[in-house]
Order: structure tokens, then C-alpha cells, then sequence
């Protein structure tokens, strides 16, 4: 693992134009602030996860990217069209609700065929359209049946056809594998790739579950408290976090507190090193696995002393809790095979490169 | 509980039941009476009154009134009432419940007074009393249960479908006839008809404001005042027959609520 900042995947002067614009958006709800002024580009092709816990504004985001939900200020763009004042039904886009939002009195094959049929498009049409669809959603077998009589998968499945037979410009997604078990959502999670592959659309969703993100974004968006607080690639947004939200939101962390002064690091629980940028409280992020147990003589950019209270094997790996001053416990994930393993109450000495920390404010 | 104590609660509820259902019972049998006197014993059976019943002057323009008063009542108190009921759900919980306590306040006064206000209030307008008096007057009181019950429903609709309609390209009108009145259809049928069972029900209120016309209740109001015979009975068990009727389809459609 390297946790140098990998190049961002696209800049400024190769990227095809932005296909969704968001321009100083924000949402209030009288006195709170849903969702704060902020920019999102999202490109042609891009499986974009907009990622936070409950309550981050990241549902309201994706609402006013529908036009379920007007934004406060800021401007909708899609496609170089300006549809913050559109309604929903003339977006290009269309979404998976959470929940699905079904329409219990159709039959999946109504259900599949209800945007079409708005479009006036000839019997023959839709009946084709709808039957493809079926066959490549793999609901041909139910499609005479009621939504209430199918799995939460398949009415996930439906939910899916229904919009993506529309072919929208930005397909929105909120939180679509909530609802399922967890077997389900690792077949769903596969069946959205290669939906995403197959229909060569933009997919947006949200989600609370940074695994989910993971394995199906290419891009994140990661929200906190109405702001984005990072947006780039899945790897960029693990190695290089940009707040100490994200570092502990994406991933396990560990995070020491210290003070820089004139370029230099001074953590509080003892390690000094230099580091450019502004003075005043800092953060110093570090992953579990970039954390090594330094054999005697060996050094290391930064090294902490500290008393092994806990060793737990994990299966693919060991992890090991290091008490160090003041209380604080750095967290080490160890290779299963380490010989000899660390035993609770011997006096251990940490170290990690600077290369592999990642230093935020405050 | 002992055994006897059990069977003496069985023969108190029997006999309640009994007495609550007789009068109902009583008035079928005795429209189908030989004799001229709604008394025991019956001595035959005869569809007789029923037949004088269709021939009373004055029977037919009432079950007409009855039935033009019934169903108007139901299908501008279903449009209405599922409009206010729908902007009800949208609103906060307590401003609905407010405004739902204004709206049904008409239920909870004394029909004596409803009908005596709105006479007076009709007179001073200088209307002509008849059925276009009678008609507002109904939806006065049957309104507000069109409102409560699909308001129930409403409550609980899952607004996602509407937004999922949206979405997929419906107007907001084609979004209520294609998605939300299927949906809720069958619980406002059942609310039209349980405000047409009021209405063909109501005597007092039509009574202040039909002036010089007769619905069914009214008729066998003026039929009473001049002997109590069979075919009164006769028009009792037809009224019935038509509030229970409706009520019972109102209630199968309306069950599946929630």
C-alpha cells in the first residue's frame, strides 16, 4: 500500500466537459443549513458515490439533483442545460428512491413500461423496450406479477429497470442496498457494475457505508455536516485524506494530535518532524497497516514507545493495540505469520515513514 | 368464572342483541304483513304494501329526490374531500388536525340546530329552498367523513410513488390519475358511498331545507302524521336497504386501508 498521493485520474486539461454542474448549491431549512454552498462536477461515464453518515445533507444533495428539492442558491447544470428550475419529470435524469417507490397497483411489466407510456411511444415500442429491459434486469419470469409479490432484490431490480429503461443522462441512486441482507447486497453491488458497464451511463448514489463506496465508485464525494469535504478517486480519498472526518470515516485511522510551528511537527504524544504548512493545531493521520513493530536497532521516520495492551488474530492479519503517553492507544494491524507475536504488557517500539502519514489541521 | 355465570352473561348479550336488532327485524316483517295494522299476529304474508308503495302520489319524485340528493352528495363530497384530505396529509400534523377540527364541526352539532341555522340562513339569502338548498346542506355533515377517512389513507400513502412518477415524466396531474387516485380509489368509492348512505339517511336536516319537496325520509314522515300503515314499513326497509347496502360496500372497499 502506498499512501504517497496518487495522481488524480483526471485534470483540469484532459477531462471531457463536466456533464453535471453543481454551482454553489446550498439548502436551508429555515435555520439549518442542510446542505452547504458548494461545487460538484460529475463526468460523462462516472460511477460517483456521495458518501456520509445520516444527516450529512448527502439525500438533500441528491434530491436537488432530481428536482425533488429546489436549492437555497446555486444552479443545477446538466448537459450544458440549466434545469435548476425544471421539475423533475423534464431532468434527464431519473432515480432509484430508497425503498423503490413502486407502484403497487401495476404489474412489473406496468411498472417498467409506466415512463414510456408517459412518452406516448407506440405500443409496439414499448412492448419491445419493456420485454429487453425485462430479459436484461433477469424479471422476464415475474413480469405479469405484482411489485408486492416479489424480494427485495427483485423490486431493487425493477426499481432499476424502470429508470435505466429512460436511458437518463445521470442516473441517482439513494442509498440503493440499504434495504437488503448483507448476501444480497454483494450480488447487487456486482449487478449495479455491470448494469453501470453495460448501459455506459453516469450513476450517482449515495450511500453511509464507505465499503460500498469502495468497491463501486470511482469517484467519492465525501460529505460531512452539509459540506464535501473531499471529492477525488476511491484511492486518493483512502491515502491522502484531506480532514480528519475523512480519515476516520474512510477506513480505520489513527490519529495523534500535535501542534506545527514553523514547519515543524511536534505530536503530543512525542515524535517531532517537519512538515510545510500553516501553524496551529494539526492531526496526524496514520493507517493500522503502514504502523510497523521496530525491532531493536531499527529506526523509522517517526517512532513512538508504547506497551502492548491487547493482540487479537484476525485471520488475514493481527491486530495489536499499543498503549502510548497519555492514554492514547495507536492501533497496529500485523502480518498473521509475525514471529514472534506480540505479547500483552511488553514494551514495543512503533514506527512508520512519513510517506505513509498524512498530516490535516486540526 | 363459573359455568353459570358464563351462561348468564351469554343470555345477557343475547338478549341485548335481540333487543337492539327487533325494531330493525319488526319493520322488514311487517312490510310484508296481510293485515292493515303493523302489529302482531301476523297472519300472511303479501307483497301488498310494496305494491301500494309504488303507486303512493308523491313516492317515486321522492325516491328520485332521495337518489339525485344521495348521489350528488357522494360525488362532490368524494372530489372535494379527497382534494382536502390530500392538502390535510401535506400539511404539519398540528395545523391538519386543527383545520380538521373546524372542518368537523358540523358533525358535532345538534342537527336540530344545523337545520334551523340553516334554514334562517338560506331565507335571509332569499334562496328557493329545494334540492339546490338541500344538496349543500348534506355536504355540510357528510363532507367531514369523506375528509376523515380518506385523510386516514393519505396518512399513511407512501409519497414515494408519487416522486417515482415524477421522476419518470408525469406531470403532477398525471401523477395523481395515474398513480395516486388508483391507488386510493377504492377507499374513496367507499367514502362517496358511506356520504350517500348519510345523506338518504338524514331527515332533520332535509326536513329545514327542502321546503316543499319529499325525500324518502320526509315522505314517511307526512305518511306517519296520517296512519302507520305497511307501506310505511315498505319505505323504511327500501331506505334501509339502500344505507345498509352502500355502507357495506363502503365498508369492503374502504377495509383494505393501510
Amino acid at each position: 500500500m502506498t499512501l504517497q498521493t496518487p495522481p488524480e485520474t483526471r485534470s483540469k486539461q484532459d477531462s471531457p466537459a463536466a456533464l453535471l454542474k453543481l454551482r454553489g448549491i446550498s439548502k436551508r431549512y429555515g435555520d439549518f443549513a442542510a446542505v452547504e454552498p458548494l461545487d460538484l462536477d460529475i463526468f460523462p461515464r462516472d460511477f460517483v458515490a456521495v458518501l456520509g453518515p445520516s444527516g450529512c445533507g448527502k439525500t438533500t444533495l441528491l434530491r436537488i439533483i432530481g428536482g425533488f428539492v429546489s436549492p437555497t442558491t446555486g444552479t443545477v447544470e446538466i448537459d450544458g442545460r440549466d434545469v435548476t428550475k425544471i421539475g423533475p419529470e423534464k431532468r434527464p435524469t431519473n432515480t432509484v428512491f430508497q425503498g423503490y417507490g413502486l407502484f403497487p397497483h401495476m404489474t412489473v411489466r406496468q411498472n417498467v413500461g409506466y415512463g414510456l407510456r408517459l412518452q406516448k411511444k407506440t405500443r409496439a415500442e414499448i412492448d419491445d423496450r419493456v420485454a429487453e429491459a425485462l430479459r436484461q434486469s433477469r424479471l422476464t419470469e415475474f413480469a405479469d406479477r405484482s411489485v408486492a409479490a416479489l424480494s427485495g432484490g427483485q423490486q431493487q431490480r425493477v426499481a432499476l429497470a424502470r429508470a435505466l429503461i429512460l436511458r437518463p443522462k445521470v442516473l441517482l441512486l439513494d442509498e440503493p442496498l440499504a434495504a437488503l441482507d448483507l448476501k444480497l447486497r454483494h450480488t447487487m453491488q456486482d449487478e449495479l457494475r455491470r448494469l453501470h458497464q453495460e448501459f455506459g451511463g453516469t450513476f450517482v448514489f449515495v450511500t453511509h457505508d464507505q465499503g460500498e463506496a469502495l468497491s463501486l465508485a470511482n469517484r467519492i464525494a465525501v460529505m460531512n455536516a452539509g459540506r464535501i469535504e473531499q471529492e477525488g478517486n476511491a484511492e486518493s480519498i483512502y491515502a491522502a485524506p484531506a480532514t480528519r472526518f475523512v480519515a476516520t470515516f474512510i477506513g480505520d485511522a489513527n490519529l495523534l494530535q500535535g501542534e506545527r510551528h514553523g514547519g515543524q511537527v511536534k505530536l503530543e504524544a512525542g515524535p517531532a518532524f517537519a512538515d510545510a504548512g500553516p501553524d496551529g493545531a494539526i492531526t496526524a493521520v496514520v493507517r493500522p497497516k503502514a504502523v510497523k513493530l521496530l525491532a531493536a536497532g531499527e529506526g523509522a521516520d517517526v517512532q513512538i514507545a508504547g506497551m502492548v495492551e491487547d493482540v487479537v488474530y484476525l485471520g488475514d492479519h493481527i491486530k495489536c493495540s499499543v498503549k502510548i503517553m497519555g492514554e492514547q492507544q495507536i492501533i497496529v494491524h500485523l502480518d498473521a505469520a509475525i514471529a514472534p507475536r506480540p505479547v500483552v504488557g511488553e514494551q514495543v517500539n512503533l514506527g512508520w515513514p512519513l510517506l505513509q502519514q498524512r498530516v490535516v489541521v486540526a | 368464572m363459573s359455568a353459570r355465570t358464563n351462561i348468564l352473561w351469554a343470555v345477557v348479550a343475547v338478549a341485548f342483541i335481540v333487543f337492539l336488532l327487533s325494531p330493525i327485524v319488526l319493520l322488514v316483517v311487517f312490510s310484508f304483513t296481510s293485515r292493515t295494522l303493523t302489529n302482531f299476529p301476523i297472519e300472511g304474508l303479501t307483497f301488498r304494501w310494496w305494491q301500494e308503495m309504488v303507486v303512493t302520489r308523491q313516492f317515486w319524485p321522492s325516491f328520485a329526490n332521495s337518489l339525485i340528493i344521495g348521489s350528488c352528495v357522494a360525488v362532490v363530497s368524494a372530489a372535494v374531500g379527497t382534494l382536502a384530505a390530500m392538502g390535510l396529509a401535506g400539511m404539519p400534523k398540528r395545523r391538519a388536525s386543527i383545520i380538521m377540527g373546524a372542518l368537523t364541526l358540523p358533525v358535532m352539532l345538534p342537527p336540530l340546530v344545523l337545520g334551523v341555522s340553516l334554514l334562517s340562513f338560506y331565507v335571509s339569502l332569499g334562496l328557493k329552498l329545494g334540492l339546490a338548498t338541500v344538496i349543500p346542506s348534506h355536504l355540510l355533515f357528510a363532507q367531514p367523513f369523506v375528509i376523515l377517512i380518506v385523510h386516514a389513507r393519505m396518512i399513511n400513502f407512501d409519497h414515494r410513488v408519487v416522486e417515482s412518477a415524477r421522476d419518470l415524466g408525469a406531470t403532477p396531474l398525471q401523477a395523481f390519475l395515474t398513480v395516486t387516485l388508483p391507488i386510493i380509489r377504492p377507499v374513496v368509492i367507499g367514502a362517496a358511498l358511506i356520504a350517500a348512505a348519510l345523506s338518504i339517511d338524514d331527515f332533520i336536516i332535509t326536513f329545514f331545507t327542502i321546503g316543499t319537496g319529499n325525500t324518502l325520509p320526509t315522505l314517511v314522515w307526512g305518511m306517519i302524521r296520517t296512519g302507520l300503515t305497511p307501506s310505511v314499513n315498505a319505505i323504511g326497509t327500501l331506505i334501509l336497504l339502500l344505507t345498509i347496502g352502500s355502507t357495506v360496500i363502503a365498508l369492503k372497499l374502504t377495509r383494505y386501508r393501510g
